[in-house]
């Protein structure tokens, strides 16, 4: 009986890792039989790692289609999942899509290479705005994909005033109709701008300062989910939340007009997720040759219409319809205080244990 | 541990040794094992004594034991708490209502119980988070269940479930019940009708043939249910992001958000795995040796 015993022990552990793994869709490999009968002009494979949900398939098909290189698209949820399934090299990516901080962290690490920008003609279609940024001045590692916002999503059928600020997304009255993003430095940095602090001067003492503001917060949110806040607004279980503009977009257009999206006063966070090829790329012309046509106004606008966050191709501005324009979430209107993430290095990990250590608190 | 007090032990005890072939047959099994199951918890357990890399990932330098103060840490501690509180009511939910199916699964009609045990697992034909998301569409405010309930005049407004407590428990108890009712299954098919014919003609009543007779005879099931059900409902979080709301957190999403969130701390996850892969050697150990103990005394 004994000697069974440890049979018995690993297929429990085997067991335990796998429901612990169920937790997450793989994206499906595309099949080889999807590319053209004939072999491939040119270009061969690319491998790209890009967010899921943010980049349409009909957008990849017709770039096989043209060019005869097939796309394997694998999906990540995180920026940390990116760099970790990246640093791992367990696949040799060709084309990733970071964030702005974590274009900074992956330029300061060396795991970024220079563009050749002779490859990309269509460069000139971004908007002088995306260059002299911090993280990336001269566009040398990255090319901008999309821009968003945090703002506030509200019901303007349940929440009658306007909601302009976090302080009055987060009160009393608001208790258990809040959803807001399932993510540590987002929820801390709202915190710290409610308090006149810069996002990013996350110090010891300023945790210190954020952590009442904190405590008087979570205990009135209903819901923390960074994949779809929308659903919760949708289906009416809360009538706030604090969320992506691209979710907000989406909240306008389907939400038969009753949802109002606004950036907070105190300052709003500004993402600009950025295409960039990772240092062991295998296939750069092809990598190359795919970041050109996305920057494509044609193509571009096709993104736009499927993932409505701000679109950094000003070229491809011009072919939106004049509702997708006028949509206050991808385009917000004024010139609002908007704030870009740098990277955290070491105190990423303070800032996470503060919100996991707040969040604990808060609930029951 | 005594042995040989009744035939159940006897013929697990002088089991005999494998033989060459039969050594060969469990080659692939070991190799998977130590490939996909010993090798990762070796790599685990190294990684929980080394230090955060900047981007993820490990630096090699010293070894510490700072990670593991992190899990001594009363934040964590109480959301490892919360945890096993969650998969202790999950596992008993789970057994008092798995039990009486498996049950009467187990003593069906042979042309039935092929029939009811494929309904226990059909579920299994659709995938897991499609139906945790089905719960959302049941649960929510303008949902299945309360439009039901407001039809029928039993409520007069919505009834908050999702985004509660108890939502998580209902997705919990769902996604693990079958996982409990197939392991008591096998040992209620096992069970000798005769035993308990005895036991009602000795005198038993209809309770004490069920605590003293079958409830031993089916202890194996019972403690094989118990793992499978308390374990993997430990380390879940799916269900808790989707039906929960993410209110609270389980031992699960923190794990996941070192490696795959902002933290970016693998070593402390790794401490975290570790020391949650050593708590399920403690509930093994412990359901292992109640169940020797009671096939001694059977």
């Amino acid at each position: 009986m004994r000697r069974f015993e440890w049979m018995r022990w690993m297929a429990v552990a085997a067991f335990a890792a796998l429901a612990a793994c169920g937790g997450e869709e793989k994206p499906a490999a595309p099949a080889e039989g999807a590319a053209s009968p004939a072999e491939p002009p040119a270009g061969g494979e690319l491998n790209l790692f890009a967010w899921s949900e943010y980049l349409p398939q009909g957008v990849i098909d017709e770039f096989t289609a043209e060019s005869g290189i097939v796309v394997n698209y694998e999906q990540y949820a995180s920026n940390e999942e990116m760099l970790a399934k990246l640093t791992s090299g367990a696949v040799a990516y060709d084309l990733v899509q970071p964030s702005e901080y974590t274009v900074e962290a992956m330029v300061k690490e060396g795991l970024l290479l220079p563009l050749d920008k002779t490859k990309l003609l269509n460069l000139k279609n971004i908007g002088q705005e995306y260059y002299g940024r911090a993280h990336d001045p001269e566009l040398t590692y990255s090319v901008p994909y999309m821009q968003g916002t945090v703002g506030i999503v509200a019901n303007t059928e349940k929440i009658k005033q306007p909601v302009t600020s976090y302080a009055e997304v987060f009160q009393a009255k608001h208790e258990g109709r809040i959803v807001v993003l399932d993510d540590s430095r987002e929820v801390v940095g709202w915190a710290l701008a409610s308090l006149g602090l810069d996002a990013n001067d996350v110090t010891p003492e300023n945790l210190e300062k954020a952590k009442p503001v904190l405590a008087k917060w979570l205990p009135l949110v209903k819901v923390y989910d960074s994949d779809s806040p929308k659903t919760a607004l949708l289906n009416g279980d809360v009538d706030l939340g604090v969320v992506w503009s691209g979710e907000g977009a989406i909240l306008i257009n389907e939400g038969g007009g009753k949802f109002s999206y606004t950036l907070p006063s105190d300052g709003a966070h500004m993402f600009i997720d950025s295409l960039a090829i990772p240092k062991g790329a295998q296939n750069l012309a092809a990598a190359h040759q795919f970041i050109d046509y996305l920057l494509r106004p044609e193509v571009s606008v096709k993104i736009s219409a499927d993932f409505p966050y701000t679109n950094p191709n000003v070229e491809a501005r011009k072919l939106l319809s004049e509702a997708e324009r006028a949509n206050a979430a991808s385009y917000p209107p004024g010139s609002p205080k908007l704030t870009t993430f740098k990277d955290l290095g070491a105190a990423a990990a303070d800032v996470d244990k503060l919100f996991t250590d707040m969040k604990a608190q808060s609930g029951s | 541990m005594r042995q040989g007090a009744t035939g159940f032990t006897a013929a697990a005890g002088t089991q005999r040794a494998p033989g060459r072939v039969g050594t060969l047959l469990l080659a692939p099994l070991v190799a998977w094992a130590l490939l996909f199951v010993v090798a990762p918890a070796a790599i685990m357990l190294v990684y929980s004594f080394l230090e955060r890399g900047t981007l993820g990932g490990v630096l090699w330098e010293r070894a510490t034991l700072e990670n593991y103060a992190g899990v001594g840490n009363p934040v964590y501690l109480r959301i490892v708490l919360r945890s096993i509180l969650y998969a202790g009511i999950t596992t008993a939910l789970c057994l008092a209502a798995g039990y009486p199916v498996a049950y009467l699964i187990g003593r069906a009609n042979l042309r039935y119980r092929n029939l009811l045990l494929m309904a226990v697992m059909i579920p299994f034909w659709t995938s897991f988070l499609i139906r945790t998301y089905a719960w959302v569409t049941i649960l929510k405010s303008q949902g299945f269940l309360n439009s039901s309930l407001l039809a029928l005049g039993l409520i007069d407004q919505p009834f908050e479930m999702l985004y509660t407590p108890g939502a998580v428990i209902v997705g919990l108890v769902y996604t693990f019940l079958p996982f409990m009712i197939l392991p008591i299954f096998t040992s209620v098919e096992k069970l000798d009708g005769a035993l308990i014919e005895a036991a009602l003609d000795l005198g038993a009543g209809p309770l004490r043939a069920f605590s003293r007779v079958i409830v031993p005879l089916t202890s194996p099931g019972i403690s094989a249910g118990v793992l499978l059900v308390f374990v993997p409902a430990l380390g879940i979080y799916a269900v808790n992001d989707i039906l929960g709301g993410g209110r609270v957190d389980m031992i699960g999403n923190i794990i996941e958000n070192q490696i795959k969130g902002n933290a970016r701390n693998w070593p402390f996850g790794a401490a975290l795995g570790t020391a949650l892969l050593f708590s399920f050697a403690v509930a093994y150990y412990y359901v292992n040796r109640r169940q020797r103990v009671a096939e001694g005394r059977a």
